[in-house]
């Protein structure tokens, strides 16, 4: 408490404004930034520090500096884990971009105008987002089960045996099977943002270019998606993220190791397996390298949002 | 096109998509209705052998009213706060020009991309110095925490949308800061607010890592944190399994069909604003 | 809005206690003992703090918790625990496990927090000596009869290199193939004594249209622990080979281990057709279905498949040697159970201790949870038939000997991998052919010898 009142001080000299509303300001922020600050903001960056130390379970204690960090880029086990959870993610969030996020635009521009049962389909396509991601990782596992999972005994019932694959065993096959579940689950989200983006399009417009001849291709591309442009940037900026921390539908598809081998690894089941949990079947965790790993994912998701904030400043002036 | 081919076209397009999501959904409740066998033997048809076993056994080994209650208090209680602090918070972060209001913005949204779980153990000690540990209040403080990054960021991206002579409007007539934020702004934001529930809804409803973390008693358990002991204890009994996930899924689903009326009613006002 | 919102969870939350409402009636017959229980846990756990001076605990009211990994022994565990309160009325034991991938790094968090259970669960060697080695666990020196009751090879996976215990053994299982008797018999099949006579069987049933194994590599541990670790004792020779390689006096690459590599490949033919998505429960209900007539696994899988198998006749046998080659058996020491250095109960966690070492629990444990067997000399005999058909192949064979990387080889230097992952992803390299047997056994040898220095002698340029 009183580091708040000491800071506020300091504010109110260093930031000599005439706006005398100040304290008041001050008053709406406190509550969020105290809470923001104890329960989130302080233990991360005390892990921040982590990431300097190396030792045994969740005390390390020695000050190696930046040693963890070098290690991850040129000792070739950590490197060759590193960067393949590196491609993995990258990977898992290009899918979602391509597959969640243009499917969601497809359903939001089908559902924008009013017609029967709109409001059931829109309510349908959010469903899958309100389980939890392990309800869903689990339904899918029994769906695509090489030996009675429905996929493949469809596949085999119609004649296509050569296709029923073991779909979460192979590597190169399982990372797209599990990020198209997991758009599976989260495509209501980008289709709800758009809805709601399409909803502030006048309808004026839209009338006076059908008046125009033009087809309802021309009019998404030439009205509706110019207009949806900052909707696009805040949904790619959320995919991005939510995907980079991504960790769950993994852990139940294919297991805290990213089977099959590694060709699931995303960077938060490798900073699960180092920092937290520990490798089987020993399970000594390596915090301080965890740490490091979180502070890379850190580094990586700020230059991604860096570079949003950046993109949008400037599209915000071309308008 | 005409327009009737467009609208056939989004009929088929419609229905195949609500045919991918609700098949795997009911697969989860069919099969848990099945003995472990007919799971295996005939996965998809209606079930033959119909068996409540999955549902007794999970109701008698996991005490999932206990599990229920402290799930609604926790996500309800957590929902009120982030809404009413990230709304203030929010407001002055939308209205307050200067330097320190924009960084304090960058640090609010620079949350979004950390995942919490890195700072666990510290977590854990706070936790414990509060005497907080194995108690379901252990859990608000961080999910409130956990809300803020996404609370400030859609709600002071919404009150900066808000035309700013309303604001000059009420200021003119004498209102104070609070009498704006909390009789002009707060209406004006329900379907933000709505936006920020539901998203933080989802998370913290599902969430089972900081209940593995820190609550080990029976009291203190939340549904997240009951599924994944019983399934532990399930996983080579389908039926158990299944049932467990459907007992966990389904109050959220039936929220969800509630709710998503004044979701999308929200969106509707959201749309005409200003 | 929010005032709706408000409503709508106000609604839900009368759903719920309806839901409660319902429920509680299935729970009824339960319901006596339940209660019961849940409010005994907290004042429990305040007792502790209260009674901060331990001057006479046996005057004293205790509530112990046990911290396990075994989620599906609760019934046997509370069994355990009630005869135990029968003979110290006024120590209770609370069982309390934790889901085994989540065990570890729980247990470290509370033992690192101070929120830690009286005792706990200890895995054999690395795990455990790094715990006591941090000063979590409670030395046993002291314990009284300890070193009577279980042999130095009982207890030395609990102990210090200088030989001091720090936890009770309480059980090791063993390992074998769970057959189907009656596919065996439809297809003329003996029991095989030799390697290549299983083989032979599996072609058989191959051609027949079953699936010879039901092991798939989608858990990835299980065809590096209940196969592979199966195999290599009869290949190196038992206890003796693996000090050899131990010692440094063989390579891992030797031509014994290229040797159990190759019969994974020979296995290759003989895995279900997805065996790379197949999980080790979907195993085990490929054998329940009937559809696959032998599965490698472990004896504490035993109840798993009394419970799941009960269309035909099954059994257990070892998995044969190479013909010319002696058998020798994988007997693991699997768990023990220490206290918590920094329980405010410590002398009656130690009467507990004391208490593991009486044939009363050996029993309780041996017949309630079959598979695990109890390591104490004087155990008595078992009535699981088929534990005891397990317990039958140290008998048989020539020698018995834990899994082969088990001891020393699990614990590299940062940055360099362990021998247990580098014989996993070898394993599961050879299976799906991407490797063949002597290309995996020189990544083995690569791995282990990178690190581990008896073996220095062993890296090839």
């Amino acid at each position: 408490m009183s580091q708040a009142n000491d800071s506020q001080k300091r504010k109110a000299g260093v930031f000599d404004v005439k706006d005398r509303r100040q304290t008041t300001w001050i008053f709406f922020l406190l509550p969020a930034l105290l809470v923001y600050l104890i329960f989130m903001a302080i233990p991360l960056f005390d892990s921040l520090r982590l990431s300097l130390y190396t030792g045994k379970g969740y005390t390390p204690t020695t000050f190696v500096g930046f040693q963890n960090y070098i290690d991850l880029f040129t000792n070739p086990l950590w490197r060759e884990r590193f960067f393949g959870a590196v491609k993995n993610t990258t990977i898992f969030f290009m899918i979602h971009m391509l597959v969640q996020n243009t499917l969601g635009l497809l359903f939001a521009n089908l559902l924008s105008p009013n017609f029967k049962g709109r409001e059931l389909f829109r309510t349908i396509i959010f469903t899958p987002a309100t389980l939890s991601v392990l309800v869903v990782g689990f339904l899918w596992t029994l769906i695509l089960n090489p030996n009675w999972g429905a996929i493949n005994k469809i596949l085999i019932s119609v004649g296509l045996k050569q296709f029923a694959l073991p779909w979460l065993g192979r590597e190169g096959l399982a990372l797209p099977i599990i990020s198209l579940t997991s758009a599976w689950q989260w495509v209501g989200m980008p289709t709800v943002m758009f809805l709601a983006g399409l909803m502030n399009v006048p309808e004026e417009l839209l009338e006076a270019a059908r008046i125009d001849g033009a087809s309802e291709w021309e009019i998404f591309w030439k009205i509706k998606f110019p207009l949806l442009k900052p909707v696009v940037g805040i949904v790619s900026i959320l995919t991005f993220v939510d995907n980079f921390n991504a960790f769950d539908v993994v852990y139940a598809m294919a297991g805290a190791k990213g089977e099959p081998g590694y060709s699931t690894d995303l960077l938060a089941t490798l900073f699960y397996r180092t920092g937290i949990a520990g490798e089987h079947p020993v399970g000594i965790p390596n915090m301080g390298m965890g740490a490091a790993i979180a502070g890379v994912t850190f580094f990586i998701l700020m230059a991604g949002v860096l570079l949003w904030l950046y993109l949008s400043r400037r599209g915000a002036e071309d308008v | 096109m005409s327009k009737k081919a467009n609208s056939i076209i989004t009929y088929i397009v419609l229905t195949v998509w609500s045919a991918i999501v609700l098949f795997p959904l009911w697969t989860l409740i069919i099969n848990s209705f099945k003995p472990q066998k007919e799971i295996f033997k005939d996965p998809f048809g209606f079930p033959k052998n119909f068996t409540f076993d999955g549902y007794i056994e999970a109701w008698k080994n996991g005490r999932f009213d206990i599990y229920f209650i402290n799930t609604l208090i926790v996500t309800t209680l957590s929902l009120i706060l982030i809404l009413w602090i990230g709304s203030m918070a929010a407001y002055a972060l939308a209205k307050w020009k200067s330097p320190l209001s924009n960084f304090l913005y960058i640090f609010f949204i620079a949350g979004l991309m950390i995942p919490i779980r890195l700072g666990t153990i510290d977590l854990v000690r706070l936790i414990k110095a509060l005497g907080l540990q194995d108690t379901i209040w252990s859990l608000i403080p961080i999910y409130v925490a956990m809300g803020m990054p996404i609370a400030t960021f859609v709600l002071t991206a919404f009150i900066k949308e808000l035309p700013e002579e309303m604001f000059e409007a009420a200021r003119i007539d004498g209102a104070s800061e609070w009498q704006i934020y909390s009789v002009v702004t707060v209406p004006l934001l329900r379907p933000a607010l709505a936006t920020v529930a539901i998203f933080n809804m989802i998370k913290i409803w599902n969430d089972f890592w900081f209940p593995l973390v820190f609550i080990r008693s029976e009291k203190a358990r939340t549904v997240a944190l009951g599924v994944s002991l019983l399934f532990g204890q399930y996983r080579t009994d389908w039926t158990r399994a299944l049932a467990v996930l459907s007992l966990a899924a389904i109050p959220l689903l039936i929220l969800y069909v509630l709710l998503s009326r004044e979701f999308i009613k929200g969106l509707t006002a959201g749309a005409v604003k200003g | 809005m929010q005032k709706k919102l408000f409503v709508l969870l106000s609604v839900l939350v009368l759903a719920s206690m309806l839901l409660a409402a319902c429920g509680s009636a299935p729970v009824a017959t339960e319901a006596p003992a339940a209660p019961a229980a849940t409010e005994a846990a907290p004042a429990a756990t305040e007792a502790p703090a209260a009674t901060a001076v331990p001057a006479q605990p046996d005057d004293k009211e205790v509530t112990l918790t046990l911290g396990s990994w075994r989620v599906d022994d609760v019934a046997a565990w509370e069994k355990i625990a009630a005869a135990f309160h029968a003979e110290y009325p006024n120590i209770t034991l609370k069982f309390d496990p934790t889901n085994p991938p989540d065990y570890n790094a729980a247990l470290r968090t509370q033992l690192e927090t101070g929120t830690g259970p009286d005792l706990f669960f200890v895995r054999s060697f690395t795990v455990g000596r790094e715990l006591f080695g941090a000063g979590y666990i409670a030395s046993l020196k002291d314990l009284p009869g300890l070193t009577d009751a279980f042999s130095a090879s009982a207890y030395a996976p609990w102990a210090t290199d200088s030989g001091e215990p720090y936890a009770v053994p309480i059980s090791a299982v063993s390992h074998g193939i769970y057959y189907n008797k009656e596919l065996f018999a439809a297809n003329g099949i003996e029991i095989p004594k030799t390697w290549e006579e299983l083989m032979a069987a599996s072609k058989k049933l191959l051609d027949a249209g079953v699936i010879p194994f039901a092991n798939g590599t989608k858990d990835a541990w299980d065809i590096n622990e209940v196969v592979m670790m199966q195999l290599i004792p009869s290949d190196i020779g038992g206890y003796e080979g693996r000090m050899a390689y131990l010692n440094g006096d063989r390579c891992f690459n030797s031509d014994e281990m290229v040797a159990a590599f190759q019969q994974i490949a020979d296995l290759r033919p003989y895995v279900p057709s997805g065996f790379e998505a197949t999980s080790y429960y979907d195993g085990q209900q490929l054998f329940a279905q009937g559809l696959a007539a032998m599965m490698f696994d472990g004896s504490w899988s035993i109840n798993d498949f009394k419970r799941d198998s009960t269309d035909f006749e099954w059994g257990v046998f070892y998995p044969p040697a190479l013909a010319g080659k002696d058998l020798y058996v994988t007997f693991h020491p699997d768990a023990a159970i220490g206290a918590n250095a920094a329980s405010a109960n410590l002398d009656a966690a130690k009467t507990f201790l004391a208490w593991l070492e009486t044939n009363e629990f050996s029993e309780l444990l041996g017949n309630n949870i079959p598979g695990f067997f109890p390591m104490a000399k004087s155990a008595p005999a078992l009535t699981d038939p088929i534990a005891n058909d397990f317990m039958s192949f140290n008998n048989q064979a020539k020698g018995v000997d834990i899994r082969f990387v088990w001891e020393k080889l699990m614990e590299p230097p940062a940055g360099s991998v362990d021998a247990y992952t580098s014989l996993n992803n070898n394993v599961i390299a050879v299976l799906k052919g991407v490797e063949t047997p002597k290309e995996a056994a020189d990544a083995f040898n690569a791995d282990v010898a990178a690190w581990y220095a008896p073996s220095a002698g062993c890296i090839t340029k």
